[in-house]
């Protein structure tokens, strides 16, 4: 599109893409003061966008919805490629906010913070607004936000509230209200983040012309204060950030979080208490934590002390803080503050502790445990909407029946106004209409105070109600750019993103990421086998021959049925080919996702794998990763050359690991994975093959070589025919090839001998012992004057002897996958068990 | 009266558990009518970390930490303790119910805000309407608070039958309303929810009950168990417990260990466990007389 019409006469200069963003009306128009007439601070962003063609801006968000997949930013990249059910979708327009209302802002939530500590300190300690009355006795006694177990508990440095945020929105007024207050564990710290980072790489010019206050500072704010109070004096203090696992649906957040911040990430099953103190599992032992940064909920914290039958947490949790052995962001039971009806009791309680007025008030509210509240209440049901005052996802029941359960039950019921959120021009299906806006801000506690991140999450929806359901999913976002009437400083965003947090770095690391690692190399190899096997197949087929007259077809079927890829063939046509049978079960082979070892099948798994260790891989590699969903996109591809695509996608994996892991733990694990599937894959493939290549089909043994990825290397070395002796020299017994037998097995001797081990003497573990063994055997292997036993396979010592060997090599290597998980992940592979012993002694 | 109690719990594991740690409500606190003159822990094997505190109840709570593998784990509770008579308050002479309600919605300052926390739901204490509908027989209007709270207790012990085989520690109270069986822990929750649905302070109390022996037999070691009841706020007269397992108001025969809003806040043992493989439990109270 051009700023021309057909006729060439400029286009009139008030026509905008704005023209279709609408304000509703009672709604707060944040970029227009009236229709045509943008307010000052959104003309820049305006005549940006006005500035640039259509199909640009359509492309732009495109590649905002990329830039996000490919971070890996989606709820679950296996089933929403399309980027539906990501978090808080960002949508390319950013919300700007001017210096003078971010002052008043700032103020506001400051001190907005700094009341609410002081009421949780009071409420976990003394109890002096409960017992004075300021805080009416149901809000904590009817309340199971207030957590008993957790009540003279005392945090480092006394401070409560370390991290804190709200969702704010703009009444019709104009003024700044707050909707919600998160104190326990405060999401969207990290798509917030994430939106900044791909927005300005999305508008780099009119980002670097505004000047935009930046982020980075306030991380830095809320490490440096962290180490200061929980008195932390080292250069790397031992603080985790625990997840509740890939099934969050924002763990990408909490994979980012950890990379920014250089917090490990950790799951409840990688800490364990000792001696009253917190410990994280590693292959090496047990090291100490110091402080938690927090992303589970309140009552998943501690399935000890709060009796739940959940893993998600650490068992003793609150007992460690209790001895006040360990700093929690935020303190278990700071959830109370998020109790529904708190708002309605804090202007007074402002004045009462702080001695001054609110100055953000909060979302209009009233509560009927008082006689005042409830005639406000009942009086003006009409435009109220009702909620339980403490959980607001127990349902008061019926319109019709909102008296009733007043009377029942008053101090468990509120009521709200209808709320009426700002609107804001968004990016919709290639234009701009309006829709409904709240801010979601972060503060952090610094050892002064607070300070406030000047930016965040502006979160949108197309209607109130999908805006106050509050589900990610559902919601899209955008990024808020604080503007300064002073040039920002410049702080590089992306410095934090690159390493991955490690206590003591390359040393060692949790044995669950050790664990998944390892199993993502096996995946890995698994996929590359499988395809380099139907990739021969592919190739055979589209040639113009019949399968039934190309020699080696049905020894590379036997291959694949052997595996488990196609179904083994009906009885009464042992082996013959039918072609029109063939095409259906190789495309199953392919596509097929309930067949455990199809194509689309493992490579699911190589992506969960990689998904339970994301903040381990370079977002490089997490990009190459995620674009493995290409795989199951294409179904009407060319096999052939879909199947190389998806090879050379895992090779650029393969790479970018080799190039861009250190050669720590981690690496040697997912090495070890690769080498145990090649080694295994090598012994089947020859375990199968060999017959078949000492039988009459022709061209057999040269597909062995090609499957087994060794044709070029044979080729340069003996430039003959293809025989037994020296192909199986090659794949078993040459250390110098990549895919032999004895290569793998010298790779794994290598990695376990720099294992973390008891004792500095070579040899002494079992796994060291057993590689050799299995390393020594094969060098030793006697192959000269190996030759096809004459009459058949069968007929012979030949054959004896190599069976003989497969099935011991393939039992030593099991025996030797076995002892690495006894010896370094057994701790996880072992799922823990968590039982709640609580004896019926009921008696009399 | 002076009671010995021995209370033993012990847990044996199929394979071994490689941690374990507990929480026990094991020690029995003073109260005005009752001394403690000594008790102590005793724990195989010995835990590497153990804890004691007072809990926001004013319970005395130990938990404690194996954290090497054991097969076994048993805990023995010792304590001599001397109940006296408690003062007894003449039922039909307590305020009439509504006026103790009105007291504690007023919860103005002391004892009777400290007791407004019993009124509300707790963890394991719904308050459905259901309960509400089978307490408000006990109570009409005017009816002194105790004789109203003695009514419901003997409508509980006549009207529900005591069965073992009926409860779990996570049976509901709606679900013993409706099956009219159950354990003393379950009557104990049944009669606070109802006491808690007319808006009164009823709390959870957890301790021993000592048992007497057919007068022909020799009393077993081992017999006894651990007990509940219930307490009930009066305003100017304290906390008046009542029996609804035996239809009793508790005497001397009754040793408090601990109380709070339901079971889950004093569950005499509770505790997590990692790898152990199956378990079995054992318990044995002895309550003796000295």
């Amino acid at each position: 599109m051009s700023s021309t019409n057909k006729s060439g006469q400029p286009r009139p200069p008030q026509a905008s893409l704005f023209d279709r963003a609408i304000c509703p009306v009672n709604a707060y128009c944040e970029s227009f003061s009236s229709p045509g007439i943008p307010r000052p601070h959104w003309q820049g962003i305006i005549a940006a966008i006005n500035g640039t063609p259509t199909q640009i801006l359509k492309q732009r968000q495109e590649r905002v919805k990329r830039m996000r997949h490919e971070d890996g930013a989606t709820y679950n990249p296996f089933d929403n490629a399309d980027g539906k059910g990501t978090p808080w979708a960002l949508e390319m327009i950013p919300l700007p906010i001017t210096a003078g209302e971010w002052a008043g802002l700032e103020t506001g939530l400051i001190q907005r913070a700094l009341l609410l500590d002081t009421i949780l300190a009071d409420t976990y300690g003394p109890q002096d607004l409960l017992k004075g009355g300021a805080l009416p006795a149901p809000l904590v006694f009817a309340n199971p936000r207030f957590l008993h177990a957790c009540h003279g508990i005392q945090p480092p440095a006394n401070r409560y509230l370390n991290f804190y945020a709200a969702d704010l929105y703009r009444g019709p007024n104009g003024c700044f209200r707050v909707l919600h207050d998160y104190s326990a564990n405060p999401a969207g710290l990290g798509y917030a983040l994430e939106n900044r980072i791909v927005i300005s790489r999305m508008f780099p010019e009119l980002y670097h012309q505004t000047q935009i206050r930046r982020l980075a500072p306030f991380f830095q704010t809320f490490h440096n204060s962290l180490v200061q109070r929980s008195g932390l004096q080292r250069q790397d203090p031992n603080i985790v950030l625990l997840s509740p696992g890939p099934e969050s649906p924002i763990y990408f957040e909490q994979a980012l979080l950890s990379r920014y911040l250089g917090y490990p990430l950790v799951e409840g099953q990688d800490l364990t208490v000792r001696n009253g103190k917190v410990f994280l599992k590693k292959l090496a032992g047990l090291e100490p934590v110091e402080v938690i940064f927090r992303q589970i909920t309140d009552s998943n914290s501690d399935p000890f002390a709060l009796r739940r039958n959940t893993t998600t947490g650490v068992a003793g949790l609150i007992q460690v803080a209790r001895e006040g052995n360990i700093g929690i962001v935020n303190p278990i039971g700071s959830g109370f503050l998020e109790t529904p009806v708190l708002p309605v009791f804090l202007p007074g309680l402002c004045r009462q502790l702080l001695g001054q007025e609110l100055i953000l008030e909060s979302h209009p509210a009233w509560w009927c445990g008082t006689a005042e509240g409830q005639n406000q209440v009942l009086a003006n049901l009409h435009r109220l909407t009702v909620h339980h005052a403490f959980d607001p996802s127990t349902s008061i029941g019926l319109p019709n029946n909102f008296a009733n359960a007043i009377q029942a039950s008053p101090f468990s019921i509120m009521a709200k106004e209808t709320l009426q959120p700002s609107a804001v021009p968004a990016w919709e299906e290639g234009g701009v209409s309006a829709r409904h806006t709240l801010m979601r801000v972060f503060v952090c506690a610094t050892d002064q105070g607070f300070t406030v991140m000047p930016g965040g999450l502006a979160i949108t929806a197309q209607d109130i109600n999908t805006l106050l359901g509050d589900i990610p999913e559902q919601l899209q976002s955008k990024d808020i750019w604080v503007l300064s009437d002073e040039p920002v400083e410049h702080f590089s965003m992306m410095n934090g993103l690159q390493t991955v947090a490690e206590f003591r770095r390359g040393s060692d690391l949790p044995s669950r990421v050790a664990d998944h690692l390892l199993w993502l190399g096996r995946y890995l190899e698994r996929a590359e086998g499988l395809i380099r096997l139907l990739r021969s197949v592919f190739k055979r087929l589209s040639g113009e021959t019949r399968p039934e007259d190309i020699p080696e077809m049905q020894f590379l079927l036997t291959l694949l049925r052997a595996g488990n890829t196609i179904a083994d063939p009906p009885e009464n046509q042992s082996g013959g080919i039918l072609s029109e049978d063939l095409g259906p079960q190789l495309l199953d082979g392919l596509y097929l996702r309930d067949r455990p070892e199809s194509v689309i099948a493992i490579l699911q798994r190589v992506q969960e794998a990689a998904r339970t260790v994301r903040d381990r891989l370079s977002p490089d590699s997490w990009r190459v990763i995620n674009r493995l969903d290409d795989f199951g996109e294409s179904p009407d591809a060319d096999p052939l050359e879909l199947l190389d695509n998806t090879l050379f996608t895992l090779s650029s994996f393969s790479g970018l690991a080799m190039e861009s892991m250190t050669r720590g733990l981690g690496w040697r694990f997912m090495d070890m994975g690769r080498r145990m599937e090649r080694a295994l894959h090598q012994i089947d493939l020859l375990h199968i093959g060999l017959p078949w290549a000492c039988g009459p089909a022709r061209n057999t043994l040269e597909a062995l070589l090609e499957v087994s990825d060794s044709i070029m290397t044979y080729r340069a070395r003996y430039r003959t025919a293809f025989q037994l002796a020296p192909a199986l020299d090659l794949l078993l017994m040459d250390e110098s090839n990549p895919k032999s037998l004895a290569f793998q097995l010298s790779q794994l001797s290598d990695h376990v001998e720099h294992l973390p081990r008891q004792s500095e003497r070579r040899f002494s573990s079992p796994e060291e012992r057993m590689a050799l063994e299995m390393l020594t055997t094969t060098r030793l292997l006697d192959l000269t004057g190996l030759a096809c036993p004459v009459g058949g396979w069968n007929n012979g010592d030949t054959d004896l002897f190599l069976s003989n060997f497969f099935e011991t090599m393939e039992k030593r290597l099991k025996d030797f996958g076995l002892q690495i998980s006894a010896h370094y992940l057994s701790r996880v592979t072992a799922t823990p068990h968590f039982s709640l012993l609580l004896p019926d002694e009921g008696v009399q | 009266m002076k009671y010995r109690i021995i209370h033993t719990t012990s847990y044996q594991y199929s394979e071994p558990a490689s941690l374990s740690q507990n929480e026990l409500f094991l020690t029995p606190r003073a109260t005005d009518s009752q001394q403690i003159a000594e008790s102590w822990l005793s724990l195989v094997p010995e835990p590497q970390y153990m804890h004691r505190r007072i809990d926001y109840f004013g319970n005395i709570a130990h938990v404690f930490m194996v954290q090497h593998p054991h097969v076994e784990l048993a805990m023995t509770a010792t304590s001599v303790v001397s109940t006296s008579p408690p003062m007894t308050h003449p039922a039909s002479e307590t305020p009439p119910w509504e006026a103790v309600v009105q007291r504690l919605a007023s919860h103005s300052q002391g004892d009777v805000q400290d007791a407004y926390q019993f009124v509300f739901p707790s963890p394991m204490i719904a308050i459905g309407p259901g309960i509400f509908t089978y307490a408000r027989v006990s109570f009409p209007p005017g009816t002194p608070v105790l004789c109203g709270a003695m009514d419901l207790m003997r409508r509980i012990f006549t009207e529900f039958t005591y069965d073992k085989s009926a409860s779990t520690v996570d049976t509901s109270v709606e679900h013993v309303l409706a099956s009219r069986k159950g354990v003393c822990q379950d009557f104990s929750h049944l009669a606070i929810s109802c006491l808690r649905s007319l808006g009164l302070a009823a709390r959870y109390v957890s301790g021993y009950l000592e048992t007497t022996p057919p007068p022909d037999k020799p009393k077993m070691v081992g017999a006894d168990a651990s007990h509940a009841w219930i307490s009930l706020f009066i305003p100017d007269r304290g906390w008046i417990d009542l029996d609804p397992t035996n239809n009793i108001l508790p005497g001397e025969a009754h040793i408090t260990l601990a109380w709070g809003r339901d079971y889950s806040d004093v569950a005499p043992v509770k505790g997590v466990v990692m790898g152990g493989g199956l378990h079995t439990l054992s318990v044995e109270v002895d309550v003796a007389r000295l």
